[in-house]
């Protein structure tokens, strides 16, 4: 019986060590190749997501969800749809936001702390972001995806995100979740899906 | 001998405006045989239940928008947490009858003052028991009164549903804070507004269900 336990709790955890694994150098250099060179070829890009706010002490992450659209060099708009319609559109140096048909605009010209929170969303939907001098960055293989965990080295944005996770299509070479922690206990996870590349996105999508 | 009539006439108006706006918050209300002594409010303390709300707050022009979380962590506490849409904590607190604890909080939102006036806002939102001394009533409402250190909260129940929907926190002459509900059924409020008197501040509270 002892033994049976043993071999279970073995079993156990080498199937969780299976689950995350440390890609060797070589492997990292491929996967920072193979993704910067689909990031370089995308133009455009929209795509479905679900938002899931985890506070631990909750019974349940609270679920939203929308569409996202990106086009070169930095236009950026997050539409959530459900259950409710907001939407914020990075332009320009301004945030536009439109609350259930209230609008507002923030300028973050000169705001540092918003500019790399911008680049931060950008480069996390286009998996671009290996900047060994903003972060230090971890390398996983998991079942047919990839895995980057990003720590910030800037103290201000330290603050408000602990670590940034990418987990990326093996195949395909493109972001499937970006995880931002704020604590070990509580985070936001979004999925992206139903990804599209390149096709034509209209202006007015960055209107707001 | 008209010019002076018209004289005594604004004075006497002006001396009425001024009594009316020194008077008590209660002169407008008819007394009544108190039918109760404690009243407990069912809105937010179900231990179960996670309470998450679309918040609009408008300060003094500025709008703001976000997503409040309340719950009930014990028999005492109730946890709550002020997010971007995006997930960003911008604010946690442990808040309970005699406690108030921040377990974060951005650095542009850490000012004393507005961590002062939130505390007592949830405070007043999240009181689930309430002990009454005096009662009254006007056409629509059935109010209790219950005294809460230096101000008093007095309780409106509406005579056509029987339900709390409005919470007024006074000091002897001036409402302060009045928070009213609008009611899914009798245990839950769909909708919150806290409104200010004495500062041009307004949180609103739209319930949200995850999908």
């Amino acid at each position: 019986m002892k033994t049976k336990i043993a071999l279970l709790i073995l079993f156990i955890s080498g199937s969780l060590f299976a689950q995350e694994q440390k890609m060797t150098a070589a492997e990292i250099s491929k996967f920072k190749e193979d993704v910067n060179v689909v990031s370089k070829k995308i133009k455009t890009l929209s795509t479905d997501f679900v938002q899931y706010k985890h506070l631990d002490f909750l019974s349940k992450d609270i679920e939203t969800s929308g569409k996202m659209f990106f086009k070169e060099p930095a236009l950026l708009s997050w539409q959530y749809k459900k259950p409710y319609n907001y939407s914020i559109v990075f332009k320009n140096g301004k945030i536009l936001i439109n609350d259930e048909g209230k609008k507002s605009a923030v300028d973050i010209g000169n705001s540092k702390i918003f500019a790399r929170i911008n680049k931060l969303i950008v480069g996390s939907v286009s998996g671009n972001m290996f900047d060994d001098k903003e972060f230090t960055i971890s390398y996983f293989k998991l079942k047919g995806q990839n895995l980057a965990k990003f720590i910030p080295k800037d103290a201000t944005l330290k603050k408000y995100i602990k670590q940034i996770e990418l987990t990326f299509n093996k195949e395909e070479a493109t972001v499937v979740q970006v995880k931002l922690l704020e604590s070990s206990d509580d985070y936001t996870r979004i999925v992206l899906k139903n990804k599209v590349i390149n096709a034509k996105i209209d202006d007015s999508v960055f209107t707001n | 001998m008209q010019k002076s009539t018209i004289q005594f006439l604004l004075i006497n108006c002006f001396l009425a405006i001024v009594l009316v706006s020194c008077g008590s918050v209660t002169q407008n209300y008819t007394p009544k045989k108190l039918d109760k002594t404690s009243i407990e409010v069912p809105y937010f303390s179900d231990s179960k239940t996670d309470y998450v709300y679309k918040t609009n707050i408008t300060v003094y022009g500025h709008e703001m928008s976000g997503i409040f979380i309340a719950k009930k962590i014990n028999d005492t506490t109730h946890r709550v947490v002020f997010t971007t849409e995006f997930g960003n904590k911008l604010m946690d607190f442990e808040i309970s009858e005699n406690d108030f604890k921040v377990n974060s909080m951005v650095s542009e939102l850490d000012r004393k003052i507005l961590i002062n006036t939130l505390e007592e806002d949830f405070h007043l939102l999240l009181k689930n028991k309430y002990l009454i001394q005096e009662q009254f009533e006007n056409e629509e409402n059935n109010i209790y009164k219950s005294a809460d250190g230096k101000r008093d909260n007095y309780l409106f129940f509406s005579k056509k549903h029987q339900k709390l929907e409005k919470v007024v926190r006074s000091s002897k002459t001036k409402d302060k804070i009045t928070i009213t509900f609008t009611l899914e059924n009798d245990i839950f409020a769909k909708k919150v507004v806290i409104l200010h008197q004495n500062i041009k501040l307004k949180i609103e509270l739209n319930y949200f269900k995850s999908e």
